[in-house]
């Protein structure tokens, strides 16, 4: 009996899978330096962005695939992605926005119009290649706050950039940050100064829509002493047969005494039920708490792309600097799914917290990977981690595989992980109750993931919810 | 029938295969002064088949000990549990890597596993990599993995009680032993590696 309830609870169509009709342009298929130099010149970008760029692409060239993951990853041809793809603009009204992007991203559930946008979230929208618009920029500025698309930060605060771009996620840390830092194209630039508490969340909405190309989108956020930002990232894509690219990189640097909270609900297309098709969401996030008493705290709902392979990471390098991770992530039909974090801790007295929930339905993957490593300066270095995995149906896996290395006597590593699945006494006992199955099904995963939604900001929260249930849709058997 | 190893230096590889029904027990020792690479490999073969693998590592100055097991299950109602504790001190590395792997058809399974670390000195180091890799749904599986060091409110109650510093010592690692130890089935085995062990323990800390 449970068998088909589970069936029914993970098929359910995606709902951000259209596609929208506006003239767009693009560049030439293929990467190489002309490529680069094309990309960077349509940005308008000073000489020293195009000499990352080609020094990030020559050491590129030299990388080898990453084949450690726990992934079945379909032989991607680099040189068949477009690098660029842009809305263009209409002549007449250079300074509006296009109203077909407008009703796109309204469908999406993100007014782009101040009056219309929830009050106390500001958003950064990026279409494809191109931020399209960034809201609540005057009110932020007010405070000193920066929140501006990355192409206009390189533009008009080139020393700050300078100065934190790669300095957490270096241009050789792996091959798709170096991929990543040769054609990023845009994504958002926050930097709140010093004793500046954020008014609103700021917000930045990836989507991809032209067909045949990848979004490289570039993400550095800076908290100068004593402050605090929470931020929050969503992203969609149209339903295909054929496979996409996104490769991002996030870097955060958070300075004495900052604190800043990063969550990302994550809903790239997944793919169909027979596993065509869907987004390759290959993405590298670091940040690291530079100066003491800092926080850093990760929150993420992975249920979209066919592939994940993200883990948000975090360097302790201030003494008392504090990190969390928190981590639902549902895989359903043909997704797999390879995500985690690492917390590396260099400081005193440093503290972080892993809580990680993985539910596998379908024929899917799930892995957790890990790493904690405590050096030999983090005295009284204090980690938690917890990883369980909920599997939904026999058809599916769950792994997880957590690396821990310490080298310092007074500095304390737990680990504890569990496999499970949704037991039919369960079942039975919300069904007696007058609770349909799927309910049940959907009750019992949000409880098993509540710790972690808990920790989302409320706009999202409600979102993350939902999403779960609709993810799960079909699976419950 | 439960096989004790006292392992000595160098490479040991063991592939077991426990056949239905059957249950295979096993513990295994390290004692100071041994470096050793030590690889497991046990499959459960058969339905019923069940496979308990104890360890104690105790390492007080150079030693490098590496210990690697991999737990198939392939076949449904196993039950598999294994418990590694081990002590690492002077400027000694010790490295765990331990999977159990869960066939699509090992319905029913049980399977744990608990690896467990005291860093006694700053010299030292562990490294421990404890492994899921599940495919089947309806079973249990646990994994806990824990670095830490002796617990100095302990030491102060002892040593409130007028028990030295040194012996409070030697009776926390002891206790944190004794799981492992309490499987040996032979009384005479157990309390002469009992007491063989407290002694390394009293030279280390010396």
């Amino acid at each position: 009996m449970s068998k088909d309830i589970l069936d029914n609870i993970t098929e359910k169509e995606y709902e951000h899978g259209f596609v929208t009709n506006v003239e767009q342009e693009f560049i030439p298929k293929g990467l190489n330096e002309d490529i680069i130099r094309l990309i960077s010149a349509k940005k308008d970008e000073p000489e020293w962005m195009l000499e990352f760029r080609l020094e990030a692409f020559r050491r590129w060239q030299k990388m080898p695939l990453p084949q450690w993951a726990h992934l079945d990853i379909p032989e991607i041809d680099f040189q068949d992605i477009i690098y660029y793809a842009a809305p263009k603009k209409d002549e007449d009204r250079p300074k509006e926005i296009d109203p077909e992007l407008e009703k796109t991203f309204d469908k999406l559930g993100i007014p782009l119009h101040e009056r219309k946008a929830l009050a106390g979230v500001a958003v950064d929208a990026v279409f494809d290649s191109v931020s399209v618009t960034t809201t609540f920029r005057s009110a932020l500025a007010e405070k000193g706050i920066i929140f501006c698309s990355f192409s206009e930060a390189v533009r008009e605060h080139p020393d700050l950039v300078r100065k934190y771009l790669a300095s957490v996620v270096p241009v050789g840390d792996n091959f798709y940050s170096a991929l990543n830092s040769a054609v990023f194209s845009d994504g958002s630039f926050v930097y709140i100064p010093k004793g500046v508490r954020c008014p609103m969340e700021l917000s930045s909405y990836f989507r991809i829509n032209a067909a045949g190309t990848g979004q490289f989108e570039r993400t550095l956020i800076v908290a100068d002493e004593g402050s605090y930002v929470s931020y929050m990232e969503g992203c969609t894509a149209p339903m295909r047969d054929e496979n996409q690219l996104h490769a991002a990189v996030v870097e955060i640097i958070v300075e004495k005494d900052a604190e800043v909270k990063y969550s990302t609900v994550q809903n790239w297309y997944p793919g169909d039920a027979e596993g065509k098709g869907g987004i390759f969401n290959f993405v590298t996030k670091r940040g690291i708490c530079k100066g003491s008493g800092s926080h850093l705290s990760w929150t993420q709902v992975e249920t979209g792309s066919a592939i994940t392979w993200k883990y948000p990471s975090t360097i302790l390098k201030g003494d008392n600097s504090s990190s969390e991770f928190y981590s639902v992530a549902v895989t359903n039909n043909f997704q797999q799914a390879d995500t985690g974090t690492k917390m590396i801790h260099i400081g005193r007295n440093t503290r972080s917290r892993i809580v990680s929930k993985g539910i596998s339905a379908g024929r899917s993957q799930n892995s957790y990977r890990g790493l904690v490593k405590m050096l030999p300066g983090a005295d009284n270095a204090r980690n938690f981690s917890q990883c369980d995995s909920l599997l939904i149906g026999d058809r599916c896996g769950a792994h997880t595989f957590p690396y821990i290395e310490n080298a310092n006597r007074t500095a304390v590593v737990e680990h504890e992980a569990t496999t499970s699945k949704i037991s039919e006494d369960q079942l039975f006992y919300c069904n007696q109750r007058g609770i349909g199955p799927e309910e049940a099904v959907g009750l019992i995963v949000n409880g098993y993931a509540r710790e972690v939604l808990s920790k989302l900001p409320m706009e999202f929260a409600v979102e993350a919810q939902k999403l779960l249930q609709v993810s799960l849709e079909g699976s419950v058997g | 029938m439960t096989e004790v190893i006292v392992v000595s230096e160098g490479n040991l590889a063991r592939s077991i295969e426990v056949q239905p029904g059957q249950r295979k027990d096993m513990v295994l020792l390290i004692l100071p002064g041994v470096s050793c690479d030590l690889k497991m490999d046990v499959t459960l073969a058969g339905e019923g088949a069940e496979a308990n693998i104890y360890g104690a590592y105790v390492c007080g100055c150079d030693e490098k000990v590496r210990i690697a097991v991999d737990m198939h299950h392939d076949h449904p109602h196993c039950n598999s549990r294994q418990l590694f504790k081990g002590i690492a001190g002077g400027t000694s590395k010790v490295d765990f890597y331990g999977k159990i792997i869960v066939a699509q058809d090992a319905q029913k399974t049980e399977a744990y596993q608990e690896n467990h670390n005291i860093l006694l000195s700053d010299g030292a180091k562990v490294d421990t990599k404890p492994q899921l890799e599940i495919y089947a749904d309806d079973v249990k599986c646990s994994h806990g993995a824990t670095i830490g060091r002796l617990n100095e409110e302990e030491q102060f109650y002892m040593r409130s009680r007028g028990i030295s510093l040194e012996d409070a010592k030697v009776l926390q690692m002891i206790s944190f032993i004794a799981p492992v130890l309490e499987n040996i089935p032979d009384e005479s085995q157990r309390e002469a590696m009992a007491s063989e062990i407290e002694s390394q323990i009293r030279n280390i800390i010396r």
